[in-house]
């Protein structure tokens, strides 16, 4: 009576892997766009429209350029387009599409008074520069032979407490171990955020 | 439900003997009628049936390392979304809006707003407790599978809270496990 049941052939997108036309809820539409336009063009027709749109405009691009000057000026706009495309992965996306509010990299330093004598540095920020807080710990420990270590702070965010009075060689320090902290995103409070850049 | 999981989560894994196999494939056929025809291919007797244990009561079904159903304590045996995608009648629909789809994406239960506004659909014979396939407003195959909490009915006249609980949906840790080896 029930005649074969035939398996249905789902077309899953190559890069996302979700059926292509969820492709735009997968994690890079943009990525998933030129495979789109070649492997299922039918089911976002615009994306065609646009494919058509950038490549007549890259192509004037490049002739406008080359009637101008030579080699530089080519260089410069394909090279911030894919600049562009790749800050946009970076950003990380909710649940429901917003995006996190981007905590802009800074390295905040603070001071804060142990004893009457005695008192803390902390260091917070670092994760944000892609550094391990327990290496980094470690390492401010041994430099300034004092007792450093990792806190929680009051929201999820931890911080590197260092014994002592350091600000002044911390900044020095940082920049040194690790060149990918620039000078200028290192901030000390001073009775409220005082941007006292490094 | 499968937000997290990788071939670490798994605690055990075990071939069946030939009558929990028995049980499983008949309790399977109950509750899919829809998938008699083909569950000699599915399910064939003569090929051994893993049975995959995970935390949270979790056990898997798998035939040939492909993961083909789950299930929750003792709760009904739910497809993968891959096998639901082949086979996509053999569950009854609900159908949410557009703008519930990227939640749903991310793994949030279904709220009854979300069947009952225009752009949703609501299969009014479905029951408390059963699995259902969850499709999205404009997309032809199915987005999530889900786990009633509320009568098709009773969503329809209280709208409120949740209606199913999202229990497996696209390109979570089980989609993303095409095959266990």
């Amino acid at each position: 009576m029930a005649e074969k049941l035939e398996p249905v052939k789902v077309l899953y997108c190559g890069v996302c892997s979700l059926p292509a036309e969820y492709c735009e809820f997968g994690p890079d539409f943009a990525r998933c766009k030129p495979w789109l336009v070649e492997n299922a063009p039918d089911l976002y027709p615009d994306l065609l429209k646009e494919a058509n749109e950038k490549a007549a405009d890259n192509v004037s691009d490049k002739l406008q350029s080359v009637g101008i000057s030579s080699g530089g000026a080519d260089g410069a706009p394909s090279s911030a387009q894919t600049a562009g495309t790749s800050k946009k992965e970076e950003v990380k996306r909710l649940p429901g599409g917003k995006v996190k509010k981007k905590d802009r990299q800074e390295v905040i330093i603070e001071k804060v008074v142990r004893n009457k004598r005695k008192c803390i540095t902390i260091v917070k920020g670092l994760e944000l520069f892609g550094i391990k807080l327990s290496d980094a710990s470690k390492k401010l420990g041994k430099k300034f032979a004092t007792g450093a270590s990792v806190v929680k702070g009051p929201t999820e965010k931890e911080q590197i407490d260092v014994q002592g009075d350091i600000i002044y060689d911390i900044v020095e320090f940082i920049t040194d171990t690790w060149p990918d902290v620039p000078e200028r995103s290192i901030f000390f409070i001073e009775d409220g955020k005082k941007v006292q850049a490094g | 439900m499968f937000k997290k999981f990788c071939l670490e989560e798994i605690s055990s894994q075990n071939q069946v003997k030939a009558s929990v196999q028995r049980r499983i494939r008949q309790s399977i056929q109950d509750e899919y009628p829809g998938l008699e025809s083909v569950m000699e291919d599915l399910l064939p007797k003569k090929i051994p049936l893993i049975v995959v244990k995970c935390p949270n009561h979790l056990t898997l079904v798998v035939v040939n390392n492909v993961p083909l159903f789950f299930c929750i304590r003792d709760g009904p045996y739910m497809p993968t979304l891959r096998l639901l995608h082949q086979y996509p009648n053999i569950m009854k629909r609900f159908q949410v809006d557009r703008g519930a789809i990227k939640f749903v994406l991310s793994g949030a239960n279904i709220m009854c707003p979300g069947l009952t506004s225009p752009g949703g659909v609501l299969d009014e014979e479905v029951d408390v407790e059963r699995p259902v396939a969850i499709y999205a407003e404009g997309k032809q195959h199915a987005l999530a599978i889900g786990f009633t909490k509320m009568s098709a009915k009773d969503i329809k006249s209280i709208n409120k809270g949740i209606g199913v609980d999202n229990m497996h949906y696209l390109n979570d840790g089980l989609w993303k496990m095409e095959r266990l080896d």
